[in-house]
């Protein structure tokens, strides 16, 4: 379990980092954010780049920021700072209770958000966060910088809609509007695994009915996924037991054909994404107001 | 010299033991945990090269080429090695059963994932896996077989072609009137199990380090190996040498727990030192190689069995058929776990009749190997469900159904119907002891709360028996000849008092150290901090077998207390000469030998040492002047098998009863553990914190076997589960803070009283969380037979309960 032979490459700037990435075939970078992912998949010889491009000496990549309209996360911002912020616990627990499912403290203390994110692996827990909360991500390139919205930004398995040559610098995530009460429920085999199913939900309460909620997905697709039939039964339905039976089923019918593997067949996967989406969004309405 | 080894911790030549029977720190862990223990991926050697093996991506294929060309040219390349090396160089493995062992590497075919093609020697580990990217093979893929029950069909492909069928045993033993209760039975409960393959993962995987000598053609392996003397054998075996010209050096190693295999890549790297004209050669086997080619895998188990139960609700008869999958070859051992069984067939119970209908069945998976346990604890799981069947078949309760079925303490020693003996016990009490820890009534009473609610929350009661002390009489069937293994420990005093062990065996993790340096202080009055415990490598070392087979503990207590009496004697006799007495009148205790009826007359050990070693000119004539004494000790009274296996073989039975509660989520099949409550009786606890630790370790394994660990193929017999993305342990966060309670019988047989303990609660563990499931299925009418109960079986066995 030893990579085969590559070029390192540590710029101390973001300009650094893109001339590099011009003065190379884009097809044979690798991107270093906290190595969670990409090194084993070095050592296994499963990725063979010719350069290896490691973001951890970028300076102002990292760091969270408080703005009116809501958090400005550093893309090499590690999860660990994310766990050990009170803002973040108390002001955004959706995001929170998102972070410390992710794996161990070991990999929390060296994965990055960002990471994470462009990795877009489809049972893990951020992608769902960022459609829960309609994140935005800021991309940088030698043509200047873009944002690209949640809902733009995951493609498929592992894929993202990120160009070669882009940089992945900040994440803006909104708040949720006051009121919204939110859940989230994962099923791992155990403490730390990748999920099988996880689902988030959120909604609001207004005069005793549900408003704007929304049910997002990860594991039961090829990429973390909202549920839009799922959220139409309960937007403006009393927030009852029998409202999230109709939803949960909701949520069956939609989940069509998700991953089947050694833990989990397809069919229980779809089971687990009713039975997910139902124990979140009853936690989303007990939280709601 | 015939020696008296104490039975019971009073015959210790000291008033009142100080260390022994103590949970006392060990010496070990100072090393350990400062990082200064050395491993063997800690080992650099001059000269040294290092290891890279190819593995067969095919599960069944012929090699029609291999061009290592390239990859020989790669700067830093030594050597390369491939089966026409090994065909000219090496005998296939020393196997059981025989005739089913195969090359280190593949010669001609390949019979599973992962099976060695060729290997390379290079100046890093880096380079050494680029070069072996270089290697070219073409593979006629044959087909292969992944299923026990098709590979016995005549139309089948061959694992072994020479062998004409896959079919490595097929045998019937027959215990007793099996028939006849059957016939007589008032109830008969019979069900199909399946166990799954799991097996050993210790934290450090395999390595070693091979050293061939081109001048006198001898090996000095250095490796983190489980049993040094067995494992020099196997090489001079493979290599026809004579076995003192192999010498193994064992380094201490992150666990085992059967799992340290590693012939293969032994054998690959004495081949290649050899190629290399005898440089060293390291090969550190990696997470991946150890789950797909290591000895990780065993216990792939398909089940028929059934119990007769009379009209009292007393069990007389049991019937197993097992097909047991040992995989690609016999060369790991896995044949012999099928055997173990024989040595508590009938687990704790007065069950008169047995039959056990035994296939070995080759496929194209990895070779399994030995678990701790080796085999026992699937055979008990299967027991256990069919207890709890027949108590509810009878609407009794499954911990009294199985106290009227215990066998009485006045009944000891007890010859169990497939022939061993057990020693000694006292199960009622065990039972009570659990029963009063877990508060069993009213877990009872909150169940019902709980299952009026609608939760599936159930209790399980399990009761198992731990051969201690193995013997290879018992893995005879399967062709494991003979019958005694013996430990030896060689014990000094030097000039100063200080008191030096030698032994065989390394560092593993199980406080064997700590054990040696309490029973020498006891013995000779010092504190186990003044003791050195050293260990010899095979070419010095008195015969040894080392850990494994829940052994060592009493082994090693035999082997230095037997020491210790020899030096007691000399000592004795200088003594009684220097105090011109009757060596009759001399007595040791607390360090000090006195003379019977003269007060004050006393020497220090250190005093007779010193005398023995400096002072010549006062040692009578006769007497041996070193204080230094060799013993080598086995367990009296075993013997060979009968016509029909039978044999006294584990001299030790410890026992327990196991009570645990779970709660199944309906809705995802999950598994949550409430409660987990044991008590057990493993006789004299010599160091109480060890047995603790080694239970504690136990039932965390037991856990990963219930409900997490599995190694999966595809049809085609490609594994499945390659990494710990895959393959599960349980964590820290998985196992539950485990209440315990001891019951202490000593052993009338053993050094000190004491019983095997080593592999422990996973005899118990899964049956009982097996029960505990089952009992929380009740309410919809299924039970679930397979191990692991991984939450998408008890999801689809509930939607179909529910449909």
């Amino acid at each position: 379990m030893k990579p085969a032979p590559f070029e390192y490459a540590a710029p101390k700037t973001i300009a650094e980092a893109l001339d590099i990435l011009g003065q190379n075939d884009l097809d044979e970078v690798k991107l270093m954010a906290g190595g969670q992912s990409l090194m084993p998949l070095l050592n296994m010889r499963l990725a063979r780049p010719s350069l290896v491009l490691d973001l951890n000496h970028v300076e102002g990549l990292d760091g969270i920021r408080e703005e009116s309209s809501g958090l400005r996360v550093g893309a090499m911002t590690t999860k660990r700072v994310l766990e050990d912020s009170d803002l973040v616990r108390s002001q955004y627990p959706l995001l929170w209770e998102s972070t410390v499912a992710i794996g161990h403290a070991p990999i929390r203390n060296r994965g990055t958000v960002g990471g994470s994110m462009v990795q877009a692996d489809p049972a893990s827990e951020y992608p769902a966060a960022a459609l829960a909360f309609d994140m935005e991500f800021v991309v940088m390139s030698s043509a200047g910088e873009r944002v690209i919205q949640a809902e733009d930004f995951f493609v498929t398995y592992l894929t993202t809609s990120i160009e070669p040559g882009e940089i992945l610098t900040e994440i803006r995530i909104p708040r949720l509007p006051p009121g919204t009460g939110w859940g989230f429920q994962e099923l791992a085999r155990r403490h730390g695994d990748f999920a099988i199913v996880g689902a988030l939900a959120t909604v609001r309460v207004e005069s005793g009915l549900c408003c704007d909620p929304r049910i997002v997905l990860f594991g039961a697709a090829d990429r973390a996924i909202r549920v839009p039939a799922g959220e139409a039964c309960l937007e403006g339905a009393p927030p009852s037991e029998a409202s999230l039976t109709v939803m949960g089923d909701a949520v069956f019918d939609a989940v069509e054909d998700p991953l089947s593997d050694v833990h989990a067949s397809a069919e229980y996967r779809r089971d687990l994404a009713r039975v997910l989406s139902k124990r979140a969004m009853s936690e989303a309405m007990s939280r709601a107001s | 010299m015939a020696v008296r080894i104490p039975n019971t911790l009073n015959e210790l030549p000291a008033s009142q033991p100080r260390f022994v029977g103590r949970g006392i720190r060990r010496v070990e862990d100072a090393s350990l945990l400062t990082g200064r223990t050395p491993f063997i991926d800690d080992v650099v050697l001059p000269q040294m090269l290092h290891c890279a093996i190819l593995k067969s991506p095919f599960a069944h294929a012929r090699i029609s080429s291999i061009d290592t060309k390239e990859a020989e040219a790669l700067p830093g390349v030594v050597a390369v090695l491939t089966g026409e090396d090994v065909l000219r160089w090496s005998y296939p493995a020393q196997s059981a059963p025989e005739g089913w062992g195969s090359h280190c590497m593949a010669t001609d075919v390949t019979r599973f994932v992962g099976e060695p093609v060729a290997a390379v020697a290079a100046t890093s580990r880096y380079v050494a896996e680029d070069a072996i990217e270089l290697i070219f093979v073409d593979y006629e893929p044959l087909e292969a077989v992944a299923d026990p029950f098709e590979a016995m069909n005549s139309d089948s492909p061959l694992v072994m072609e020479d062998q004409g069928s896959n079919v490595m045993m097929d045998r019937v033993f027959n215990w007793g009137e099996v028939d006849q209760v059957f016939s007589d039975a008032e109830h008969v409960v019979r069900e199909k199990f399946r166990w799954h393959r799991m097996g050993a993962n210790p934290t450090e995987t395999f390595g070693c380090i091979a050293e061939w000598s081109p001048l006198d053609l001898s090996i000095t392996l250095r490796g983190s190996i489980q049993s040094p003397s067995m494992f020099a054998l196997g090489r001079a075996s493979t290599f026809g040498l004579p076995p003192n010209k192999v010498n193994v050096i064992s380094h201490p190693h992150g666990g085992s727990f059967g799992g340290k295999g590693g012939s293969r890549g032994s054998d690959i790297t004495c081949m290649l030192s050899r190629k290399a004209d005898g440089r060293p050669v390291k090969w550190i086997e990696d997470r991946i190689e150890y789950l797909t080619s290591g000895g990780s895998q065993a216990w792939d188990r398909h089940y028929e069995a059934a119990i007769a139960v009379d009209a009292d609700g007393i069990v007389q008869g049991l019937d197993v058929q097992l097909v047991d999958d040992i995989g690609a070859t016999g060369d790991m051992y896995g044949a012999i776990c099928a055997a173990k069984p024989l040595a508590a067939f009938t687990g704790p119970y007065t069950i008169q009749a047995a039959r056990y209908d035994l296939k070995l069945v080759a496929t194209n998976k990895l070779p399994s190997g030995p678990y701790r346990g080796m085999g026992p604890p699937p055979h008990f799981f299967v027991l256990e469900q069919l207890m709890d069947r027949a108590a509810r078949l009878r609407g009794e309760d499954p911990s009294e159904f199985r106290r009227k079925n215990f066998i009485r303490s006045d009944q000891f020693p007890y010859t169990i119907p497939s022939g061993n003996e057990y020693d000694s016990g006292n199960y009622g009490e065990v039972l009570d002891r659990v029963l009063e820890l877990s508060d069993y009534t009213e877990m009872r009473a909150n169940q019902v709360k709980a299952r009026e609610e609608g939760r599936l929350v159930g209790v399980g009661v399990a009761s198992a028996i731990e051969p201690g002390v193995f013997d290879w009489n018992a893995y005879a069937i399967v062709g494991m000849q003979g019958t005694g293994v013996p430990e030896g420990a060689t014990v000094g005093i030097d000039v100063m008092g200080g008191v030096t062990v030698r032994v065989g065996f390394a560092l593993e993790g199980q406080g064997q150290y700590t054990l040696v340096s309490q029973l020498v202080s006891d013995f000779f009055g010092v504190v186990p901090e003044a003791v050195q415990v050293v260990q010899l490598d095979t070419q010095s070392a008195p015969p040894s077998f080392g850990p494994g087979g829940s052994r060592l503990g009493v082994s090693i207590t035999g082997a230095v207390l037997g020491a210790c009496e020899k030096i007691k004697e000399k000592m004795i006799r200088v003594v009684a000469s220097l105090m011109q007495c009757e060596p009759e009148q001399v007595r040791l205790l607390d360090g000090k030998f006195g003379v019977e009826g003269v007060p004050g007359a006393e020497m220090t050990v250190p005093e007779v040492a010193g005398t023995m070693l400096a002072r010549s000119d006062l040692l009578p004539p006769d007497v041996d002047p070193a204080p230094v004494a060799t013993h080598v000790w086995t367990a009296a009274g075993r013997t060979e098998p009968d016509e029909e296996g039978r044999a006294k073989s584990y001299l030790t039975a410890a026992h327990a009863v196991h009570v645990v509660q779970v709660e199944v989520d309906r809705a995802t099949g999950m598994v949550e553990i409430q409660r987990y409550c044991l008590a057990d009786d493993c006789g004299t606890r010599l160091n109480p914190a060890t047995v603790e630790g080694q239970t504690d370790g136990s039932v965390a394994q037991g856990i990963g076997a219930a409900l997490l660990e599995e190694y999966a193929y595809d049809e085609d017999a490609q594994p499945l589960t390659t990494s710990f993305m895959d393959y599960l342990l349980p964590t820290v966060f998985e196992v539950p803070e485990i209440e315990k309670v001891a019951v202490v019988t000593p052993s009338p047989f053993t050094p000190l009283g004491a019983k095997g303990c080593g592999e422990g609660a996973i005899h118990t563990t899964p049956a009982a969380i097996m029960c505990a499931i089952n009992d929380a299925l009740l309410p919809l009418g299924v039970q679930t037979t397979e191990v692991p109960a991984s939450p998408r079986r008890l999801w689809k066995l509930i939607q179909e309960a529910q449909s």
